[in-house]
C-alpha cells in the first residue's frame, strides 16, 4: 500500500518542475571549473578571429619588404614573419580558417557517420552487411596519401579550403558510423524499442524519437573529439603543404615557416603564437569533451 | 504472496459459454533463432525458442502462459504480436490471418493488440517525458487529432491507471517500478485495444506492489473489454489473473485447462512438479515436492521424442522414441503425454 500513499503526497505537495535528463547535465557541466574555463578560452579564440576584419585593419596578403622579420612591438605585437607580414593579424586570420575547416568537417563527419551507423545498427541484416562493408572500404584509405595525390591532381584547377574539407570529410565518417552503429545496436535491444514499434512507431521515427536521443551523448562526446582531431589534420596537412594554398594563412600554414632552420632557431615568435594557440585550442576542446561526457554520465556525481 | 496482501480475487465465474467469438487462434506456432557459425557465418542449426504452440482465446478471456525461464513463452508473446518473425504456423486474429501480413496492414492491426512489458526500467525511454510516452500512440494512428484533445486523453488514461495529473511532466526516471509499469499499461490502453499481451508485468516488482498492479489489470480488463494473454512465471500470480493456464516447457505447451483443473488435478508431470512447488499457507497441511533433476535441456538440440523424458520422473523407454501430440483428454482440457489417458 506503500505506494497508495505515495501517490497522494504527491498530488498534495506541488512538485517542482522536473529536470529533464539534458537539464541534469547541463548543471553538472556548468560546474565543472576546468571544462568552463576551456570553454571560455575557445570562445575567446573563435570570436576573435571571426572578427578578425574588425580587430586589425592590415592586409593580411601584402608583402612589406620594410619590415621583414621584425621583433615583437607596439606596432607588431607578435613580430612579423620574413615576408614582412604581421604575425598576430595572420594569427586571428588563420584561426578562422582553421576553426572552420575543424567545424564543417566536423559537421559533415558526424551527420553523415551518424546517419550511416543508425541506418545499419537499427536495420540490421543485409543493410546493415551492405553499409558496414563500404564503412571499412572507407577506412581503408589511407587519408593523407589520398589527400596528397588529390592536391596533386587538382592543383590549381579546384585547390583551397572547400576541396579539403570535401576530402577530409568523404574520408573520415567511418569511425562515427561504426561507433553510432554499435551504440545503436545495444539501445536497440532495450524494451521501449520494441514498444515503439508496438504503437505504430514507424522506423524514422524510431530512430529520431527512440533511438538517437539516448545515443546522443555519445554522438556529442564523439563530435567534439572529432573537432580537436580535424583542426590537427588540417595544420598537418598544411604544415606540409597538402593542406589550404601556403597564400591563405592557417595556423598550420604559419608553422610551416618553422622549417627553415633559421626560423626555428633565430625567431620564435614567427612559430610560438601559432603552435601555442593551436596546443591550447585542442587541449580545451578535449576538456570540454572530458567535461560534456563527465555530464552525462548518470553514475559520475561532478 | 496472498497472505500478504488481500488481492481481489478474480470472481469464479461459471465457464464462458462455449459459443463465445474466439479473438486469437494459434496453430502450430514455430519461432526459430537462427544459429551462425562457421567461416562464411552459415546457419548451422536452429534455437526452436516456440515450437509448435497451439491454443485460442476467446474474447474477455485470461490465459496464462507459465514456464520456466527460457521455456519461450515470452518469445511466444512477441511473435503473436508480429514483433518477431514466425518460422511456422498461423496467427489468427479476430478472424484475419496475421501470420504473413506486413507494412501498412500490419501497422493498422497494431491498434487491436498491445503488449505490457516485463522491466519497467527498460520498456519506457529515459529521454522522453511521460505525457509524451502516453500520447505518442494516440498520435501515431490519429495525426490530425487536436494536441488539447490528446492531452485530455491522456489525463483520463493517467487517472484510470491511478497516476497524478502531474506526472504528465515528469520524466520516467522519477517513478518507482509499480508507477512505471502503470505507465506501460496507460501507453498499452491508449489505443483502446482487444487484446494485450502482459510479458511478467509484475516479475520485476515488489511482492505489495505486485498485488496492486494485478489488481489494476483486473479492474482494466472489466472496463475496456480486455482480452489477455498473460505471460508469467509465477504460479500464483497467475492463479489470480487467468481463466485457463497454459504450461510451457522447452517451446511446447504440455497441458492446457481451466484454472481449476490445472490446480487440483494437473494431469501433466511437468504441470505436477510445477504445482508441488507453489509454497502452501497452511503450514499442517502437508504436500509432498516434486524436485525435478538436471537442466532444462538446450533448445538447440532439444531431446527426441517427448521434450520433457530427460526430467521426467515417471518417464518409461518410449518417451524417447515417441512425440507426444497435445490431445484433449477431457473437454476442455489438452495434455501431452502419452502416458496421461
Amino acid at each position: 500500500m506503500a505506494e497508495a500513499i505515495n501517490d497522494t503526497s504527491i498530488t498534495k505537495v506541488k512538485a517542482q518542475k522536473s529536470m529533464s535528463p539534458w537539464a541534469v547535465a547541463r548543471r553538472k557541466f556548468l560546474r565543472n571549473k576546468l571544462a568552463m574555463i576551456s570553454l571560455f578560452f575557445l570562445m575567446t579564440v573563435s570570436i576573435l578571429s571571426f572578427l578578425a576584419p574588425y580587430i586589425t585593419t592590415v592586409d593580411i596578403t601584402r608583402v612589406n619588404i620594410g619590415s621583414m622579420s621584425l621583433t615583437p612591438s607596439s606596432e607588431h605585437w607578435f613580430g612579423t614573419d620574413k615576408s614582412g607580414r604581421d604575425v598576430f593579424t595572420r594569427l586571428l586570420y588563420g584561426g578562422r580558417v582553421s576553426l572552420l575547416v575543424g567545424i564543417s568537417c566536423t559537421l559533415l563527419i558526424i551527420t553523415f557517420g551518424t546517419l550511416i551507423g543508425a541506418l545499419a545498427g537499427f536495420f540490421g541484416g543485409i543493410v546493415d552487411a551492405l553499409l558496414m562493408r563500404f564503412t571499412d572500404f572507407i577506412l581503408n584509405f589511407p587519408l593523407l596519401v589520398f589527400v596528397i595525390v588529390l592536391n596533386a591532381v587538382f592543383f590549381g584547377k579546384l585547390g583551397g579550403v572547400p576541396v579539403l574539407i570535401a576530402v577530409i570529410s568523404v574520408l573520415g565518417w567511418g569511425g562515427v558510423a561504426r561507433l553510432v552503429r554499435s551504440k545503436i545496436l545495444s539501445e536497440k535491444e532495450n524494451e521501449y524499442i520494441l514498444a515503439a514499434i508496438s504503437i505504430g512507431s514507424r522506423p524514422a521515427k524510431v530512430i529520431m524519437k527512440h533511438l538517437l536521443p539516448n545515443v546522443l551523448s555519445t554522438i556529442i562526446v564523439q563530435a567534439t573529439l572529432t573537432f580537436a582531431a580535424m583542426i590537427v589534420v588540417e595544420s598537418g596537412l598544411s604544415y606540409l603543404g597538402f593542406g589550404v594554398p601556403a597564400e591563405t594563412p592557417s595556423w598550420g600554414n604559419m608553422l610551416a615557416a618553422s622549417r627553415e632552420p633559421d626560423v626555428l632557431q633565430n625567431m620564435p615568435w614567427i612559430w610560438i603564437p601559432p603552435a601555442l594557440t593551436l596546443v591550447f585550442t585542442i587541449l580545451s576542446i578535449n576538456f570540454i569533451g572530458e567535461g560534456i561526457k563527465d555530464a552525462l554520465n548518470p553514475k559520475s556525481l561532478r | 504472496m496472498s497472505n500478504v496482501v488481500d488481492i481481489q480475487h478474480k470472481e469464479q465465474s461459471p465457464p464462458l459459454p462455449s459459443n463465445q467469438e474466439t479473438l486469437l487462434e494459434v496453430k502450430d506456432l514455430k519461432t526459430y533463432y537462427p544459429v551462425k557459425g562457421g567461416f562464411f557465418r552459415r546457419t548451422v542449426g536452429h534455437v526452436k525458442a516456440v515450437d509448435g504452440v497451439s491454443f485460442s482465446l476467446k474474447k474477455g478471456e485470461t490465459l496464462g502462459l507459465v514456464g520456466e525461464s527460457g521455456c519461450g513463452k515470452s518469445t511466444a508473446g512477441r511473435t503473436i504480436l508480429k514483433l518477431l518473425k514466425p518460422s511456422g504456423g498461423r496467427i489468427t486474429f479476430d478472424g484475419e490471418d496475421i501470420t504473413n501480413i506486413r507494412g501498412s496492414r500490419l501497422r493498422e492491426r497494431r491498434k487491436d493488440f498491445q503488449m505490457v512489458f516485463q522491466d519497467p526500467y527498460a520498456s519506457l525511454n529515459p529521454m522522453q517525458m511521460v505525457g509524451d510516452i502516453i500520447s505518442e500512440p494516440i498520435k501515431n494512428y490519429y495525426p490530425r487529432k487536436k494536441a488539447k484533445d490528446i492531452k485530455q486523453e491522456v489525463m483520463e488514461l493517467l487517472n484510470r491507471v491511478g497516476l497524478p495529473e502531474d506526472a504528465y511532466h515528469k520524466y520516467a526516471h522519477e517513478f518507482s517500478g509499480g508507477q512505471r509499469q502503470r505507465i506501460g499499461i496507460a501507453r498499452a490502453l491508449a489505443l483502446k485495444p482487444k487484446l494485450i499481451i502482459a510479458d511478467e508485468p509484475v516479475s520485476a516488482l515488489d511482492v505489495s506492489v505486485q498485488s496492486q498492479v494485478l489488481n489494476l489489470l483486473n479492474e482494466l480488463q472489466d472496463d475496456f473489454n480486455l482480452t489477455y494473454l498473460f505471460i508469467a512465471h509465477d504460479l500464483s500470480v497467475v492463479k489470480h489473473m487467468s481463466d485457463h493456464i497454459g504450461i510451457m516447457y522447452l517451446g511446447h505447451i504440455v497441458e492446457i485447462a481451466d484454472k481449476k483443473s490445472i490446480y487440483e488435478e494437473p494431469l501433466h508431470p511437468y504441470t505436477q512438479a510445477l504445482i508441488s512447488a507453489v509454497p502452501e499457507p497452511n503450514p499442517k497441511k502437508k504436500k509432498e515436492r516434486i524436485v525435478l533433476k538436471g537442466d532444462v535441456p538446450s533448445p538447440e538440440n532439444p531431446p527426441s521424442g517427448c521434450p520433457f523424458h530427460t526430467r521426467c520422473p515417471v518417464a518409461v523407454d518410449k518417451c524417447s522414441t515417441i512425440k507426444p501430440e497435445l490431445k484433449e483428454v477431457k473437454p476442455g482440457r489438452k495434455v501431452a503425454c502419452i502416458l496421461v489417458d
